[in-house]
């Protein structure tokens, strides 16, 4: 069901609450993806992220999702977060010129400088790991629901006769 | 409506349904109540018991009876030396080899409250971490209960309770687990989500463009 092409009804109490739950619940997920000193991680994170987006989308419809979460900056979180995953190792290994193993990280400049090596260690596997891993898992479920929930235009009025 | 014969796929599907259901039923009965700090998989599991008679005062003297020795090594868990003049040898009879701490019920050692026993450290020999300079401990015999002495060994979240901070200078020790001593493990869990995405854009989506 999209504006442009059918009679599109609309219902104040969902768009509010939408609305005001939206902003909300990607906070609660970047807690949890983020937080990872309490309980939660990547996976869990990436869920709750997801499930905003597809509040939204099931909310307000196919195109005003579309333009909170474009197609390009979907594709570009799906790779980027094994990227960061992949990276954070392989950062530990250019620094240090093959010194260290992957993901063995004793000295990770740029945030060694004021951490420390156990912090900078700390840093790298609990927040960027889990960043990697939290952007992967909600690019990918809200592509599938995207996937999902698009239809032919000729499709679009099939259901009511 | 009765079928008229018993086939045998029939009769073979009902025979694993009855055992499944024996199965499970012996698992629930046999597990640990929850949040028993002391039971299997939170901190240790048993071996085996030994009479206590006799042996405690070697225990409280430091010293691991023979009994207790070669029951352990014929387990399994411990393997003997792999010098080549040494094959005769056993880990268990070297000198020094083991070295018992007592511990006093009530105590608080390991993050929990303990029961009351002996800690054995194990320097050389062990099936899986072996650091001379840095003895683990791995088995635990417990005070004796009816004159027996109960003889526990140690499993893998034990260790990583106590040594997660020196080992990895995580802030959790879950994440430690996930992230650090298990982290190729969780890159190829995200690579498989990765490539499931990939497969259902291949499969569903029915653009032509982006």
């Amino acid at each position: 069901m999209t504006p442009k092409t059918r009679e599109y009804k609309r219902d104040l109490i969902i768009e509010m609450t939408t609305n005001i739950m939206f902003p909300l619940t990607l906070l609660f997920g970047l807690y949890v993806m983020i937080g990872t000193s309490g309980t939660g991680g990547g996976f869990e994170g990436g869920t709750v992220l997801a499930a905003a987006f597809i509040l939204y989308i099931t909310v307000f419809g196919h195109e005003m999702g579309r333009k909170k979460m474009p197609e390009s900056i979907n594709a570009l979180f799906k790779s980027l977060g094994l990227f960061l995953y992949n990276g954070a190792g392989w950062i530990c290994v250019l620094f240090t010129l093959g010194a260290a193993n992957w993901l063995n990280m004793p000295a990770f400049w740029p945030v060694t400088m004021f951490t420390g090596v156990a912090g900078a260690r700390s840093f790298l596997v609990s927040y960027m790991v889990s960043a990697g891993i939290g952007l992967t898992v909600m690019a990918a479920f809200v592509s599938q629901y995207f996937d999902l929930a698009w239809k032919e235009e000729e499709e679009m009025g099939g259901d009511e006769e | 409506m009765i079928p008229r014969e018993i086939k045998t796929l029939t009769l073979f599907g009902l025979f694993t349904a009855i055992i499944l259901t024996a199965v499970s039923f012996y698992a629930v009965e046999d597990l640990p109540s929850f949040g028993d700090e002391n039971s299997a998989v939170n901190k240790y599991i048993k071996l085996f018991g030994v009479d206590s008679g006799g042996l405690v005062d070697n225990l409280n003297a430091g010293v691991l009876p023979e009994e207790i020795k070669n029951k352990i090594e014929k387990m399994g868990f411990i393997h003997g030396p792999t010098c080549p003049g040494c094959q005769n040898e056993n880990y268990p009879t070297i000198e020094g080899n083991y070295t018992i701490k007592r511990i006093e019920k009530g105590t608080w050692e390991g993050g929990r409250i303990s029961e009351g026993g002996w800690n054995v450290f194990i320097r050389e020999g062990e099936l899986f971490y072996n650091d001379p300079n840095d003895p683990q401990e791995w088995y635990f015999i417990k005070d004796p209960v009816e004159g027996k002495l109960n003889v526990y060994r140690y499993n893998w979240p034990t260790r990583v309770i106590e040594r997660t901070v020196n080992e990895t200078a995580m802030i959790n020790s879950v994440t430690s687990g996930l992230a650090d001593y298990r982290g190729y493990d969780t890159m190829g869990e995200e690579t498989v989500i990765l490539t499931g995405a990939i497969g259902v854009i291949l499969l569903v989506r029915r653009r032509g463009r982006l």
